[in-house]
Parts: structure tokens; C-alpha cells; sequence
């Protein structure tokens, strides 16, 4: 999967985008919320 | 690369950086300005701060380099970094500390560990960590901006290193954490620019995303011998398990700055300059994004210069930049090695500047925070004007450092401030937002354990930095004191978890504070 060898790669390398995901997610979901 | 367009680049560079200067000096009448900004910092501003004063130009070219060396396993740091570094830091971490801070009046890192605990041997010694222990990590970031400039004007190394560190103070001593923060995003702007052109140059020269990726994992047949004894399995893998590369990469790279991160003091400081949590909510999206850009796009792109190397050169990136004289490679020169190499020449200009930012905006905060623990800490009654005469003595102290140290005492330097920082305050610093019932015995402890061990364990148990410092060898004439696997297991992977042990026993065996400074809900949440 996307040319990689190592599981532990791939897993690595969904992460980084899901976790900046996560942070575009957050900061759009709690925009106005003051807490 | 001609040399006038590239003096014209850093006149332009330069006159925008003063520009921004004037504006903070202008912005800045109180001591609150100059320590906080006021309190009232807009959050995408603290954000690109924070981003780009955490990734220097050694995250881009040094540990772009060791990711050319271990390959993708170093991806694992990347993600440490959006979501401990990021995630954590600023919606845990960041929140508490904005209010608990703001509750206690706190404007610097010791004077909040300091005021939850009333302890004014707390701050005193907190600031005598800093003082002691941040010239070291800036002098660090001054000798590869030392060489850097040295190699790209054709200057005198000393005379590059007393410049810089001249400008660098000037917008400091002037802005205070003003001219920090505005500075920070112009050049986190071209730090941004810089890495996402990178990013979508290599990519496309090497047929794609997967291509790219399958090129590299077909080179694993020429991983060099004596790299696959330690453990390397290939460029796409992780190291194996409990070799020494997977110690190397596993708790020095992805554990000791992944998680060191969350107790740097200039980091922590950019939380207090919000004006509260709605403002962390907006920021966590432009740090997650630029943590993701630029520590990202240097490890891969470090990884796969070994395609662009072997298919070019037909050798890997480590063979690329090993000298011919003494067989010893040089992995910060893979980097700028790559991007002289492969990328358009007009691409060499945004890049030095990509690195000349990463590394002024690392340095104006390591200055800022040793000025005010000098100032603020150490004394009391400080002025605006002895704020910024305690700058000018950060810059002297750094300047004198980074010419007597050697060269090769960037990595180290960086690592022992990481792992110093961690130890010594990410327990009292954790406790102080989550746990009321810790005691101002139990922080003078973990903070004692903490600082106790980190040193013990590089200079004599670590090999990396017992054998730069000498002292072992000194004083029992070998490098380390231990054997394998202790001398490649990072010394943040005991001495952090000694000082949570001292902090927690400590505290529960003392007597329980009674005090206004406890973070019940209703002291936090207002």
C-alpha cells in the first residue's frame, strides 16, 4: 500500500494526516466556543 | 547561484524584519507587552510562532538527514509532533495553562510552576535550568546558521555568528515577545512556502507519490552492511525490533523530542499570550497543518534522496556526503546536498531563506525566554528596560558559547536541552494543570530527580552524548559505563519516569496543601 513495505509505515505515514485532520477538525468544530 | 539575486533576497528579507520591528517597538509600552503581548495575541499568529520556533533549521536539515539514514520509520516523530505537539499541547496543555496562568498572573514558565506551588525556590530554580541550559541549545542553532551563512556569502564564521545573533537580539530587545511573534509568522510563512514547493518538486521528479515510495523500497537490497547489522531493514521499514537503530529512532527522535516538546518553556510561554481558550480551538488548525508541512516534508523528502541519489549518482544519500578522506559521512549536508542537486536554481534561494527562518525564529525565542528568567525570574522589580538589557546579556552568553563549542555538538546540544526540559519540569508542569494534590515537595523532588538523572545518564550511561562531553572517559577512561541496550536508550525514557515516581511519592507522603492556588474546576474554568 502507497509503495511501502512496512505496515508499520503506512500506518505512520495515515496517521500524520489523520492527526492534522483531527486538528483542522477540532479547530473548525470549536471555532466559537470559548471553552 | 548568483550571487547578487541572492544578496538582494536577504536585503529584502532584512528590510521586512525591520519593518515588522518598528511595528512591535511601537506596539510595546508595558512590561505585560513585552512578557505577553499584551495578552491579546491573534491565534494564527501564536500558532505559525509556535510552529516555527519549535522546527529549527536542525529539524529540517539534521533530522531531514537522519530520516535519509533511517528512512520513513521517522514518520512516527512527524505524527508525535501534530498530535502530541499540537493536538495535546495546545487542547490539554494549552487551555489549562491560559487559564490557570492568567488566574495566578503568571508571565513566565517559572513564575507559573512557581506560583501554583507558592514556591519561590521553584522559580529560582526553574530559571537556573533555563539560564544554564538554554545558551547551550541556542549557541547549537547559532554554529549551523554559523556555517550555513558562512558557506552561502563566503563570510568569516565568527564574524557570521556574532550577525546574526545581532540581528536576531535586535527585534527581540526592541519587540520583546511582540517582535518574536510577528517575525515568527513572517518567516513561518516562508518556512511554509519553502516545504510545500519541496514537497510537490520531489514527488513529481520521482513519478508520484506510490512510485516514489516503490522506488525506495526496492533499494533495500543496497542498505550498506554494516547499517543492516544495527538494524536497518530498509528505508520503508521500521529497524528492528531492540536493535540499535530502533533505540535511536524509537526513544531519541520520536519519544525525546515528541514528547519533549510539551515541556519547552519558550513553547509553553505562547499559550499565555492568547486571550483564551476560543482562541487555542483557532490555532490548533494552522499548528496542525504547519507541523504537518514542515516536519512531514523533511522527512520524506530526506528519505527519498536516497532515489534521487541512486538514480543520478548510482550511490545512497549517506554515500553521497561521506567524505573521501576520512570515510566519515556528513548527514547534514544531504539536505542542501539534495536541493542543489535536484531542484530548480531558483528554488535554492527560497530554501536558504526556508532555513535562515526556521532558524532566526528558533533563536528570538531562546533569547526571549533566557532574558526574562534572567530578568524576571532571578530578580524582582523588573523593568521594560531591564528586560531588555537581560537580552543583551542571552546574546553575549550565546554568541560566547557557540565560538567555543565545537561543531559537532549541534545534535547533542539539542538532544541534552530536550531531554534536560522533559525531566525536570513535564512532571511538575503536568501536575500543576491536573493534579491538585501535588505538593510543592513532591516538584522540588521530581524537579531535582529529574535534572539529576538526565545528567548522570548522559554523562556517563548514553553513548551519544557521554562520549561528546568526555567526562566518562575522564574520569574512568571509557565512553560509557554500561553495555547494550542502555548506551542507545535514550536518557528521557528513565529519568522522566523517575521524576513522575519522585513527584507522586513525594507529594502523597506530605502534607496536603490547603490553598487557593488548587485547580478545583470552578478556580480553572472562568
Amino acid at each position: 500500500m502507497l509503495g511501502f513495505a512496512d505496515p508499520q509505515i503506512i500506518l505512520a505515514y495515515i496517521l500524520c494526516i489523520l492527526s492534522a485532520g483531527l486538528c483542522v477538525a477540532y479547530g473548525i468544530k470549536n471555532w466559537n466556543k470559548d471553552c | 547561484m548568483d550571487y547578487n539575486v541572492l544578496i538582494l533576497c536577504i536585503l529584502l528579507y532584512l528590510g521586512i524584519t525591520i519593518l515588522l520591528s518598528v511595528l512591535a517597538f511601537r506596539h510595546t509600552k508595558t512590561k505585560k507587552d513585552y512578557l505577553l503581548a499584551g495578552g491579546e495575541t491573534h491565534p494564527s499568529l501564536m500558532a505559525l510562532s509556535y510552529g516555527s520556533t519549535f522546527v529549527s533549521t536542525s529539524a529540517i536539515v539534521g533530522f531531514g538527514g537522519s530520516a535519509a539514514m533511517f528512512g520513513m520509520s521517522l514518520l512516527w516523530l512527524t505524527f508525535c509532533t501534530i498530535f502530541v505537539g499540537v493536538f495535546i499541547a495546545f487542547v490539554v496543555y494549552g487551555k489549562r495553562t491560559l487559564l490557570v496562568g492568567k488566574k495566578l498572573g503568571a508571565s513566565t514558565f517559572p513564575e507559573f510552576i512557581a506560583l501554583r506551588y507558592q514556591s519561590e525556590f521553584i522559580k529560582k530554580f526553574s530559571a537556573l535550568v533555563i539560564i544554564a541550559g538554554m545558551p547551550v541549545y541556542a549557541a547549537a542553532v547559532m554554529i549551523g546558521s554559523g556555517r550555513f551563512l558562512e558557506q552561502l556569502l563566503h563570510i568569516d564564521y565568527n564574524l557570521a555568528i556574532i550577525i546574526f545573533g545581532i540581528i536576531t537580539a535586535a527585534y527581540v530587545i526592541t519587540g520583546g515577545i511582540k517582535g518574536v511573534l510577528y517575525n515568527d509568522a513572517f518567516q513561518a510563512s516562508i518556512m511554509f512556502l519553502g516545504m510545500i514547493l519541496l514537497f510537490f518538486v520531489t514527488y513529481s521528479k520521482l513519478g508520484g507519490i506510490t512510485s516514489a515510495h516503490q522506488a525506495l523500497t526496492n533499494m533495500t537490497s543496497l542498505v550498506p552492511e554494516s547499517m543492516a547489522a544495527k538494524g536497518h531493514l530498509g528505508w520503508t521499514s521500521m529497524p528492528k525490533l531492540g536493535s540499535e537503530y530502533w533505540w535511536v529512532v524509537v526513544s531519541s527522535l520520536v519519544m525525546g523530542v515528541g514528547i519533549g516538546v510539551l515541556a519547552q518553556p519558550q513553547l509553553v510561554v505562547r499559550f499565555m499570550t492568547l486571550k483564551g481558550p476560543r482562541e487555542i480551538n483557532r490555532a490548533v488548525v494552522v499548528g496542525g497543518i504547519f507541523i504537518l508541512v514542515m516536519t512531514g516534508v523533511a522527512f520524506t523528502v530526506g528519505a527519498l534522496s536516497n532515489v534521487y541519489f541512486q538514480q543520478s549518482l548510482g550511490k545512497i544519500s549517506i554515500a553521497a556526503v561521506t567524505d573521501v578522506a576520512t570515510g566519515k559521512p556528513n548527514i547534514d549536508s544531504i539536505i542542501p546536498l539534495y536541493v542543489r542537486s535536484a531542484l530548480p536554481s531558483w528554488f535554492g534561494y527560497l530554501f536558504m531563506m526556508t532555513l535562515l527562518s526556521a532558524a532566526m525564529s528558533t533563536l528570538s525565542g531562546q533569547f526571549h525566554v533566557i532574558g526574562t528568567s534572567l530578568c524576571n525570574d532571578l530578580y524582582k522589580n523588573a523593568t521594560l528596560s531591564s528586560n531588555r538589557f537581560s537580552i543583551l546579556v542571552a546574546l553575549a552568553a550565546s554568541i560566547y558559547l557557540a565560538l567555543k563549542l565545537p561543531g559537532s555538538i549541534i545534535a547533542v546540544a539539542t538532544a541534552i536541552f530536550f531531554g534536560v526540559c522533559a525531566a525536570t519540569f513535564l512532571p511538575a508542569y503536568t501536575a500543576a494543570l491536573f493534579w491538585p494534590r501535588a505538593t510543592k515537595s513532591g516538584v522540588i523532588a521530581s524537579m531535582i530527580a529529574g535534572l539529576t538523572s538526565s545528567i548522570l545518564l548522559m554523562a556517563f550511561v548514553h553513548a551519544k552524548e557521554s562520549t561528546a562531553l568526555g567526562l566518562s572517559n575522564l574520569l574512568f577512561g571509557k565512553t560509557t559505563l554500561v553495555g547494550t541496550p542502555w548506551v542507545y536508550i535514550d536518557p528521557i525514557m528513565i529519568s522522566l519516569p523517575l521524576s513522575a515516581v519522585a513527584l507522586i511519592t513525594v507529594s502523597l507522603l506530605s502534607e496536603k496543601v490547603d490553598s487557593i492556588y488548587l485547580l478545583e474546576k470552578s478556580t480553572v474554568n472562568k
